[in-house]
């Protein structure tokens, strides 16, 4: 397929040309790369006002039944709704189990609704490398909505933080000592924390939510809502949504959106930079041989072998 | 009440011994007559002989060949052993030439036997100099040459020759020890038996006459059984199982069947018998069973053991991870805590009822339904009179799960997988002619049980039969649906409040009929081990319960009426364990409810032969696997039996079929004499071992359970579905490696594709009829009222102020239909929508060594290399078929191999699944198929993706799919099929090879 192909596809919503231009940015081979970067390029200029929504929280706390009401309750809008879900891939196959699609069994199905799930490609993170082309496709092709589920683990919120506009946190009352678990900064770069699975105990719920609030006022860096939820039930949707979309609309009007996007792209480039560079390192045969070296050394004291490797590296 | 510990039941039960057992019985006696001696039916620990001998448990398949030249019985004799014979007997060796019938023969590894020889003299010469010639140790030899007349001088010749044959042929019915002259060795005689129908007597017949050469020369014999067949209107390979397992379980050295059958067919049920039944493993393995152990020893010339056994154990085991050994003794099944416990009373460890078969035989209730009701009852009815005693229902897919057959989400399962049921009208016309009064009825059903409930009430009512006279079982085991099946509407909390409104209903109306069938059949199914299968089959069974006292009732009130539903799959033993554990356990956990009625505590049992454990490949070995499992159900003392047909791995039965089948359970009652007696297995120190091992295992799964508050919350957790399915795994990677056999499919694979007639459903056809009785009873019937009634409905699921099923009924009798009834429910409880968790790394933990494996895995690498991107598969179900093990199997073996792989939602549309697959871009679709779908779901689902755009994806189709339907298939645009029992990584690598090919 030609590029103009590809473009005019994405622009016309042709499900299947989306999916080949996804596969494309996914691709590892350097002439698709260049490929897409090109197209990329060219996507940028049709970019549109979508929100772009991060969604993080611990594995089991409800992600994807929240997206499936959060997504059920916009497609019934009319609006149209991307998800993109990054899962994690075995470090020893390289294969990935994609079971996103069964938990968000009516944004399958419907018509106003794309649902992408990716692999992570073994990288850290809750994103992968090519998440943020993605969305660009996504947003050439006019979705309203755009939502990143993350695995939730490991470094995932603050890559995902650095390519959405909005993030949420998902929480629950099951442990009761859950404040605990909120990870440390993620209070900090979070915009709307959401107590989920009120249907199970509501006062619990209710008694978190303001413990969250109370703790929230101790940053006091800047405005940061709680909302109370049941996914499953699909209690509270319409608030989280508006309130979702009145600060989208709020910073959009000042500006702020914009600005950030752009120091987001910064961000990002320093990221993949130090990515790229540590697999190059990584896949050198210096680096390989030594690693060799060094599983089959009794090591007495490290820093001596460290410094052979470096040097061996040329990274000093 | 809390259930953590099931242990302190113990002292609620009493010990039972045989004057326990006649006291109960009361003036009655019942008594059997063999060898001029009568037996009880049953015998108990305190009576018990001990006896046994040093025959390991394997023996040799022998096959004749009748000479008439030597190259051809040479090339016969090749394919023989290329089945798997280990022994032949040629019959006129004189004349042949014994360089071309030998050729290539490794006479030192088999057991070469020589009959009908005219000159023994010379022929014995001629074959010595023929092993000298080819270097092979005649002292090494083992076989048989018959010698009409045998001196002292010639047998001391033949002897120095080839001290390991035998010599002389004795019937063992004819034998007398004082006949024998003094010099001949016993090693140097084959014992012949012809092996009788009468299971039991011949077992013990042949266990005696061993002990009894054992302890007078102090060698054990060597006993070759023949099996020959009658004419009658049997199957032969029912006869042939039935009596080939007699001679095993009797410890015979070598079976010889002469029977009319097809070679292939009579020397894999033999294999069937060893690798797939275990039979081979453990040494005398009925030693110590009470009545057994009581024939052998009225046998006996002496009642002196002084034989030493000179044993050596060896270890194996099943998928359970239980440790066996090859042997087992008195000392193994010492304090074994269950073993006192006896029949007819708590904890009912050797059968529910103090006379079992002897007064009542199991019901034969075979398991059908498909196309309009109008067909099915055709086929009930004439089932009935060929000698069925009660029906059971199958429903189609789309009555399952609550949809009228006009319904637009089940286009292609209609009438296929059971019957389709839409209204009272069909119901009437599928019990039309069949007396309800007499005929126990069984339906499956779980998820639309409020309207099939109320449909088969309503009909009942217009008959004129009384509900309390009403007998029968309803399935309505929703929680093993959540877990394994998948036929579920709604979510389980209103689900379970809907088993408690049929408890209610059942108990005050219908107490004959049984309110549950607890199954644990779907689980074997899906892969379960045995003690999975007890433990979470009983852990549902105590939610039940739990669920009825908490709507009011009294543990009497409907405890007596749950019954139970198991899986019997070829492992003989442990399958026979597998029930008597069941009833032992499931005792102690009622125990705890003080309930009054000792029927509460009795575990009444419907078994089905696996139809998991039936293949595709020589589909009459499917005839030998059912016989072991009717066997199997039968020791283990089942209420009611359903035996599949052998054509069950690829479509439905067709009549003869079905009559095998059935055919199957008659021959069993009829002519094997096993309903004479009660457990005869019981006190066997192997069985009785396992029972306890299994109970142990079960017990502590059960805990684990109520660890975290019972079987919902379990679910709900995803437990028990991950465990299945881990054992699912696990036994498919060890059929994978071979390490499980299964005759035909890993080994002693055979090139006969002979294709069965099989019985195929117009679904089309089948769904325009539907669609026209429904169009029709919507016209004639009183709209305001159903709609009333409906809103009723509707409000008593959101208000539970009075019963659904009454409402129900009331609906139904005015002509509700099915669909409606179920989604004036759905509007309140919703529809239910399954989580999909995953094993993972499962199947490539026990494969990393295998070459197949790692070169798939390779592959998958290298395809990344090449394409940018790892192979991706989107793994989807059709329609409304929710058996999900295998496409979970293949989803997690194909993400160990590298693959990136989209699971799709259950009961997609063709569309739906095509959406998926273009929007995650996946090179594969791969299908799995059981329920017979897929000649109209395959083709839409091609279509759908095509109206996309240019399109690569390749189709790829698993599961049950009959042979002739693969050229369709073809033609629609799939490019690969693989039936049942396909080896995973196998299939990786082929479709990787393809997919690879069709990119270049």
């Amino acid at each position: 397929m030609e590029l103009s192909d590809y473009l005019k596809g994405i622009k016309n919503n042709n499900r299947y040309i989306i999916a080949k231009a996804i596969s494309l940015v996914e691709s590892t081979l350097k002439k698709d790369k260049k490929k897409a970067s090109e197209l990329v390029d060219r996507c940028l200029n049709f970019s549109s006002k979508s929100i772009r929504i991060a969604i993080s929280g611990n594995p089991g706390v409800g992600k994807s039944t929240f997206i499936e009401a959060l997504g059920s309750y916009l497609v019934d809008k009319k609006l149209r709704t991307a998800i993109i879900t990054i899962d994690p891939s075995s470090t020893i196959s390289g294969g990935s189990i994609l079971a996103d699609k069964t938990r968000m069994n009516n944004l399958s199905k419907n018509k106003y609704a794309y649902v992408r799930p990716a692999a992570n490609d073994c990288e850290l993170g809750g994103i992968n490398k090519n998440t943020r082309d993605t969305i660009s496709i996504f947003e050439t092709a006019g979705y309203d909505v755009i939502i990143i589920e993350t695995v939730g683990v490991g470094q995932s919120e603050i890559d995902v933080h650095s390519i959405t506009d909005i993030f949420l946190y998902l929480t629950q009352s099951e442990n009761g000592d859950i404040l605990q678990f909120i990870k440390k900064g993620i209070l900090e770069i979070c915009d709307f924390i959401i107590v989920n699975k009120i249907d199970l105990d509501l006062e619990k719920s209710k008694s978190l939510k303001f413990l969250i609030e109370n703790n929230l006022k101790l940053i006091k860096s800047r405005s940061q809502s709680v909302f109370l939820c049941s996914a499953i039930k699909g209690n509270y949707i319409d608030d989280i949504w508006s309130g979702l979309k009145d600060l989208f609309e709020k910073n959009w009007k000042k500006g702020k959106i914009q600005s950030i996007r752009e120091k987001q792209n910064i961000n990002w480039c320093k990221q993949r930079l130090k990515k790229q560079i540590f697999k190059k390192i990584e896949d050198s045969c210096t680096y390989k041989k030594n690693i060799k070296k060094l599983e089959n050394k009794n090591l007495k004291n490290p820093n001596t072998f460290l410094l052979e490797i470096i040097e061996g590296l040329k990274l000093n | 009440m809390k259930h953590n510990q099931h242990t302190k039941t113990n002292n609620f039960f009493i010990k039972q011994t045989k004057s326990d057992w006649l006291k109960s019985l009361g003036e009655r006696r019942i008594k059997n007559k063999f060898n001029n001696i009568f037996f009880d039916p049953i015998y108990f620990q305190n009576n018990r002989k001990n006896i046994t001998h040093n025959k390991d448990g394997e023996w040799a398949i022998t096959h004749k060949i009748k000479i008439k030249n030597s190259l051809t019985a040479n090339s016969e004799a090749l394919k023989i052993l290329n089945l798997g014979v280990n022994s032949i007997t040629f019959i006129n060796p004189d004349n042949s030439d014994l360089n071309t019938l030998l050729k290539n023969i490794q006479i030192d590894i088999i057991r070469i036997n020589f009959e009908k020889v005219f000159d023994v003299d010379k022929f014995i010469t001629m074959f010595h100099k023929f092993c000298v010639k080819n270097e092979i140790n005649s002292n090494n030899l083992k076989g048989f040459i018959n010698c009409k007349s045998l001196t002292k001088d010639k047998y001391y010749k033949y002897k120095k020759i080839l001290p390991n044959f035998q010599f002389l042929k004795i019937k063992t019915t004819s034998f007398k020890k004082k006949s024998i002259q003094k010099y001949i060795d016993f090693k140097n005689i084959l014992f012949v038996h012809n092996i009788n129908k009468n299971m039991i007597e011949e077992i013990s017949f042949l266990r005696s006459f061993r002990i009894n050469i054992e302890q007078s020369k102090n060698i054990s014999p060597f006993i070759e059984a023949i099996i020959n067949t009658r004419n009658s209107n049997y199957h032969k390979l029912i006869e042939t199982c039935s009596k080939s397992v007699t001679a095993i379980l009797g410890g015979c050295d070598s079976i010889i069947v002469n029977s009319k059958i097809r070679d292939t067919l009579k020397i894999q049920q033999q294999l069937i018998l060893k690798y797939e039944s275990n039979l081979n493993k453990v040494s005398d393995s009925l030693h110590g069973s009470y009545l057994i152990e009581e024939m052998t020893n009225s046998l006996l010339d002496s009642e002196k053991n002084n034989f030493k056994l000179s044993f050596e154990n060896n270890y194996w085991a099943g998928p359970e991870e239980i440790k066996l050994k090859s042997k087992y003794n008195q000392k193994d099944a010492e304090g074994l805590s269950h073993i006192k416990y006896g029949v007819g009373k708590p904890p009912y460890l050797r059968g529910p009822y103090l006379t079992m078969y002897c007064d009542k035989k199991w019901t034969i209730r075979q398991y059908a339904g498909f196309s309009t009701a109008e067909e099915s009852n055709k086929f009930y009815k004439k089932n009935l009179k060929a000698g069925q005693s009660g029906l059971s229902v199958a429903f189609d897919l789309p009555t399952h799960r609550g949809y009228d057959s006009d319904h637009p989400r089940v286009f292609g399962d209609v009438g296929k997988a059971g019957v389709a049921i839409d209204s009272v009208e069909d119901m009437e016309i599928l019990f039309n002619g069949i007396d309800l009064n007499n005929i126990s009825v069984s339906m499956t059903m779980n998820g639309a049980i409020l309207p099939i409930m109320a449909f088969f009430i309503v009909v009942a009512k217009k008959n004129g039969v009384k509900l309390k006279n009403l007998r029968g079982t309803i399935q309505n085991d929703i929680l093993k649906e959540f877990m394994v099946r998948n036929t579920y509407i709604y979510p389980p909390n209103p689900s379970m409040r809907i088993v408690s409104d049929i408890f209610k209903y059942t108990s005050k109306n219908m107490p004959k009929f049984n309110s549950i069938s607890v199954s644990g059949y779907h689980m074997l199914e899906a892969g379960a081990s045995a003690d999975l299968e007890i433990a979470y089959t009983l852990a549902d069974g105590l939610e039940y319960v739990r669920t009825g006292l908490k709507a009011g009732l009294n543990i009497d009130d409907f405890a007596p009426r749950l019954s139970f539903f198991w899986g019997v799959g070829m492992n003989f033993f442990t399958e026979i364990a597998k029930i008597r554990a069941a009833r032992y356990l499931w005792t102690e956990l009622i125990q705890e409810f003080n309930p009054k009625n000792p029927k509460s505590l009795m575990l009444r049992s419907h078994c089905q032969t696996s139809g998991w454990s039936l293949i595709a490949q020589e589909p009459e070995n499917n005839i030998t696997r059912t016989t072991i499992e009717a066997i199997g159900a039968v020791f283990a003392g089942t209420q009611s039996l359903h035996t599949n047909a052998m054509d069950e791995a690829i479509s439905l039965p067709t009549n003869s079929s079905a009559k095998i089948a059935r055919d199957t359970q008659l021959y069993l009652q009829k002519e094997t004499g096993i309903c004479n007696f009660i457990d005869p297995l019981g006190g066997s120190h192997y069985l009785e071992t396992l029972t306890d091992s299994l109970i142990k295992n079960a017990r502590s799964y059960i805990n684990e359970i109520e660890k975290v508050g019972g079987m919902s919350k379990a679910i709900d957790l995803g437990i028990p579905k991950l465990k299945i399915e881990k054992s699912a795994i696990q036994r498919q990677s060890s059929i994978d490696l071979n390490k499980s056999l299964i005759i035909g499919l890993n080994c002693f694979k055979t090139k006969n594709n002979k294709r069965i007639k099989i019985l195929d459903i117009n679904n089309e056809l089948v769904q325009k009829k539907q669609i026209k009785k429904i169009t029709n009873l919507k016209k004639k019937r009183h709209v305001n009222k159903v709609t009333n009634l409906l809103d009723k409905l509707t409000s008593c699921c959101r208000n539970n102020n009075e019963n659904l099923l009454s409402i129900a009924i009331e609906a139904a009798e005015l002509g509700a239909t099915l669909g409606e009834i179920s989604f004036a429910c759905e509007k309140v409880f919703g529809r239910y929508q399954a989580k999909t968790i995953m094993n993972t790394g499962v199947y490539e933990k026990k494969h990393i060594n295998n070459k197949q494996f790692m070169s798939a895995r390779k592959l998958s690498d290298k395809f990344e290399l090449n394409n940018g991107r790892r192979p991706r598969i989107l793994a989807a179900k059709l329609g409304q078929d929710g058996h999900d093990r295998g496409i979970k199997i293949i989803a997690t073996c194909f993400s160990d191999i590298g693959f990136d792989v989209d699971i799709a939602p259950l009961f997609g549309t063709p569309e739906e699944v095509a959406k998926q697959a273009v929007e995650n871009d996946v090179h594969i679709v791969g299908i799995s198929s059981l329920a017979g779908g897929h000649k109209t779901l395959i083709p839409k689902l091609i279509n759908s993706i095509n109206t996309y755009g240019e399109n690569k994806i390749m189709i790829v189709v698993g599961g049950i799919i009959p042979k002739k339907d693969y050229n369709f298939l073809y033609k629609s645009g799939v490019s690969q099929i693989f039936g049942p029992g396909t080896i995973v990584s196998q299939a990786a690598l082929e479709v990787l090879k393809k997919l690879t090919d069709g990119i270049k």
